[in-house]
């Protein structure tokens, strides 16, 4: 896939090299600089060194370097080698020293982003990126081309956040292609992009976007600051910006969002949030990002209001569903029978006859065996998939009921409880039940009710004092809104035109989506008239 | 690290409490039916304990008693429930029971004690629904009900369905007991229970495969108590009288004759779907006068008399012969309870309500005043539909001849 650079990433990517601090100037010796760099290079075999005389300057000798397999080469051919190769020069431009250099850059070389370094360790940085160097004879300065390219996976419908309606593509490993998604979707200047570096050794290209005049300035800052602090060795996805970024490390619920879904992403721009993408990933990152933004599927703004908001409903229900059914159940057959109508209590009993173990052990054994076949379900090689699905369902379900080792009430009720799970649109919100769900069962399995009641106090208290970037994670619901705005999107999806403001508790600049006031009236045929 | 290490001890303590009251639901036995009775001194109480496989569709139990039924006796309830630990391999769980069925001879002896345990305790529920029985109790409980599994909750429905389709009994609860007999007038009806058919009991499953059983146990007679004792028994006829005057008239189908004065076969009936009487207390010569204004609402359901229904004038006549026939039944309602001075129909109530200053002053001597009262009664009926045929069967027969 062939690109150009765009000037604001250009911009970007010079801001911060995270090598700055060393420099050592180039030597005016072209074959003094190509042997340094093949020497710090370690002689790899895939450093591509091209040196040639060309017509125009007969006496200085001109090297081309660049990194096999990373670079477009055919841009390479077409845009550096023959221009170069076959340039002529107007004559007054026929100077010695840099001069030359300065001349290749306005008159020569076809490609968007061009510059002049002087530095060996930027050369040898732009080299890595992907960039080809110039180097002529007699001056101890480089060009750099950007002719960045080779293979990467092309973009495709994404794997893990699927709508019915809506966009289907996704975002890629390469965080340019990814930051051009973006840049389709939201066509305004005021799309800020900024890149920097991260990992000593990979030096990972992590891309800060927002929009100008609606996200908080402060907000933005703070990843900034946030983003300058990681001093590690390899970024390899954005998990680990995650980790290193989040306000709290020991907690289950996930204050960053992640999305492959460059129109979650867009929303989220537009809604005032910050996003962080990193190179060699497709999982953008956005904050600030409270708890019921993960309820929020993007399907929910593509759809009609009034089916997406009961499709919203199904969703905290089945939130609540995943993390307090099996602790219920537990709850209800081993303290508070009195609960249950008669005739489920009497055909729950009947199911119960000659099952050795407690209701508790029960429960915690048929949602370990869940989690176990659903970890080997996920890294099982694919052809093996069925199989697993047999003895899942057929050899743990059917026969541990028949043999009498685990209730069919318990089979339905695990079985319930793990399909509510599939239903968030946030596998990260979705993973955090799986563990809760432990602690309410265990709570429940000693003090029925009182336990349940008192896990759920202590989860409400831990959420509330969450944090995600300064926002408070429950907002707007804990600290209370303070006008009715928020409400039009959390537990109930307004029409669109109803929706005037963005999430308030961002403290935005630009609180306001669209002017007051309705829809545009629609006209009937017959008032034409 | 110190907040750490203070949890651990925490941790520790939760731990080791265990699982400390948990019941798994095979180690309970859930009682569908309790059965009161006094005998030689003790009480003796009766379970029907819910034989869960027995019930559960899982398992081909199908020609089994659902229900098991013992008995405990002590002199006092919780001693005999105690001891049926003695007798049986799970824990007693009453939360579940629906219906308590009280002998005759306890109801003699006095309710006291049993309202007092449920007043006490928490698994007694006051849902349950009382009733009494003119043999002993534990008979009722043994007694295999068709088409349900579990002859208790059979019970319940029986009433449930009575009170919203005849209304001849209404169902009483704990609840509404204890709000009567600790209320103004301290005295209730409750329904009663017989086995009725041949003296044979249903106990065995396979009884029930036949079309027909030899008995079964049906709703009748209202029990009246006063105090917390059983003063004596009414007839259905006057339990509906009972029901019109306190205004438990829900739905009913009131049979009635063509003659004014009510003699003659009563061919004609109609379906009540809405029923209200008011009381109106007011004193007159030292003596309560009770004004009783019924108001129904109903459809004709069957009509063999005389007359053209398309006329209005007509279908007042037949409210009129309708209104005769439930003042009637009100009229024979109250020489039940007034021959038993028991106030089941919460004149009482009215009057305390409407008079609490003259109130404080009769409530001592009201069982005495209360048969004293005279009663008014005026009926309002209004047939809102006189059904899909105007005229009736046999005049169109006449027609047709013509």
């Amino acid at each position: 896939m062939r690109q150009n650079r765009s000037n604001m990433e250009t911009k970007g990517a010079v801001m911060n090299i995270q090598n700055a601090g060393e420099f050592t100037p180039f030597s005016p010796s072209l074959h003094a600089n190509v042997e340094t760099i093949r020497n710090r290079f370690g002689g790899s075999t895939d450093i591509v060194i091209r040196m040639f005389r060309s017509d125009a300057a007969p006496d200085r000798e001109v090297a081309i370097i660049y990194i096999d397999g990373i670079v477009d080469s055919e841009t390479v051919n077409e845009s550096v080698m023959e221009p170069l190769m076959s340039m002529k020069l107007p004559p007054h431009a026929y100077v010695k020293g840099a001069k030359l250099l300065e001349a290749l850059r306005s008159c020569v070389v076809s490609i968007g982003s061009v510059q002049v370094i002087e530095g060996l360790e930027q050369a040898l940085q732009y080299l890595t990126d992907g960039l080809c160097v110039i180097m002529a004879d007699g001056s101890a300065a480089a060009l750099t081309a950007d002719v960045n390219g080779g293979e990467q996976r092309s973009v495709t419908i994404p794997q893990t956040q699927t709508v019915i309606r809506g966009p289907q593509h996704g975002f890629v490993e390469n965080v340019r292609t990814n930051i051009s998604l973006i840049r389709r979707i939201i066509r305004s200047s005021d799309l800020h992009v900024q890149m920097h570096k991260i990992g000593r050794q990979t030096h990972t290209n992590v891309a800060v976007l927002y929009l100008h005049g609606i996200a908080d300035e402060g907000i933005v800052k703070e990843v900034y600051r946030r983003l300058a602090d990681i001093d590690i060795d390899g970024v390899l996805e954005s998990g680990y910006i995650e980790e290193f970024i989040q306000d709290e490390t020991f907690t289950l619920f996930p204050t960053l969002l992640n999305s492959e879904r460059p129109d979650t992403v867009a929303a989220a721009l537009l809604e005032g949030r910050v996003a962080v993408m990193v190179d060699g990933s497709p999982m953008a990152l956005m904050a600030p990002t409270t708890f019921f933004t993960f309820f929020q599927s993007p399907e929910d703004y593509y759809q009609r209001f009034d089916i997406a908001t009961f499709v919203r409903m199904i969703r905290y229900g089945a939130y609540v569903i995943s993390i307090v059914l099996p602790a219920l159940y537990i709850a209800v057959t081993t303290f508070h029978q009195e609960m249950l109508p008669t005739t489920l209590l009497i055909s729950l009993s009947a199911q119960r006859e000659g099952i050795p173990f407690p209701g508790l052990v029960e429960a915690l054994l048929m949602e370990l065996t869940f989690e176990v076949l659903r970890e080997a379900g996920l890294r099982m090689p694919r052809a093996i998939g069925p199989a697993i699905s047999i003895v899942g369902a057929l050899v743990l379900g059917q026969s541990a009921v028949q043999a009498g080792i685990v209730s069919a009430g318990m089979v339905i009720i695990v079985s319930f409880t793990a399909i509510s799970n599939f239903v968030m649109p946030e596998f990260n919100m979705a993973a955090t039940s799986r563990i809760i769900r432990f602690l309410f069962m265990i709570m429940a399995g000693m003090f029925g009710f009182f336990g349940i009641f008192i896990s759920v106090l202590f989860m409400l208290i831990h959420l509330a004092s969450l944090r995600s970037f300064g926002v408070p994670y429950m907002s707007p619901m804990a600290p209370g809104p303070t006008k009715q705005g928020p409400w039009r999107d959390v537990f109930i999806r307004m029409p669109w035109w109803a929706i005037v403001l963005r999430p308030l508790d961002l403290n935005l600049r630009n609180p306001k989506r669209r002017p007051n006031g309705k829809k545009p009236p629609a006209q009937r045929h017959s008032d034409k008239a | 690290m110190n907040k750490w290490r203070l949890l651990l001890p925490l941790l520790a303590c939760l731990l080791m409490t265990g699982c400390w009251n948990r019941v798994e639901l095979n180690d309970i036995a859930v009682i569908s039916a309790t059965g009161i009775d006094w005998k030689d001194g003790n009480w003796v109480l009766s379970y029907q304990v819910v034989i869960p496989q027995a019930i559960s569709s899982q398992s081909a139990a199908g020609n089994s008693a659902a229900v098991n039924v013992f008995s405990t006796k002590g002199e006092s309830f919780r001693s005999a429930v105690s001891k049926a630990s003695q007798e049986t391999s799970r824990r007693l769980y009453f939360s579940h029971t629906q219906i308590v069925i009280i002998g005759q001879e306890a109801a003699r002896k006095g309710l006291g004690p049993f309202l007092d345990t449920y007043l006490r305790n928490h698994d007694s529920r006051e849902t349950v629904s009382v009733y009494l029985s003119k043999g002993s109790a534990r008979r009722m409980l043994e007694q295999l009900i068709p088409l349900e599994k579990i002859p208790g909750a059979a019970i319940q429905r029986m009433i449930t369905n009575e009170e919203m389709n005849s209304s001849t009994f209404r169902q009483m609860t704990v609840h509404q007991v204890l709000l009567d007999l600790l209320g103004t007038t301290h005295a209730t009806g409750l329904p009663g229970l017989t086995v009725s058919g041949a003296n044979e009991n249903v106990e065995r499953a396979e009884q029930l495969t036949h079309t027909s059983t030899p008995s079964k146990v049906r709703l009748s007679e209202l029990a009246l108590i006063a105090g917390d004792k059983l003063v004596g028994w009414i007839n259905n006829e006057e339990s509906q009288g009972v029901m019109w005057l306190s205004n438990h008239v829900k739905k009913t189908t009131i049979p009635f004759a063509c003659n004014e004065d009510g003699n003659g076969p009563k061919s004609s009936s109609i379906r009540i779907t809405h029923a209200k009487t008011e009381q109106h207390p007011r004193q007159s010569n030292g003596k309560w006068v009770m004004q009783i204004e019924a108001s129904a609402v109903g459809t004709l359901m069957e009509y063999n008399c005389e007359g053209d229904l398309s006329k209005p004038k007509q279908v007042e006549k037949v409210e009129k012969l309708i209104e005769g026939e439930i003042s009637s039944i009100m009229e024979q309602g109250w020489k039940a309870v007034r021959r038993q001075k028991a106030d089941v129909v919460g004149f009482g109530n009215t009057i305390h309500k409407k008079y609490p200053k003259e109130w404080s002053q009769i409530s001592d001597s009201w069982p005495e005043m209360f048969s004293d009262t005279e009663v008014k009664l005026s009926v309002k009926v209004k047939i809102n539909s006189t059904g899909m045929s105007g005229s009736g069967f046999k005049k169109e027969q006449k027609k047709g001849g013509k």
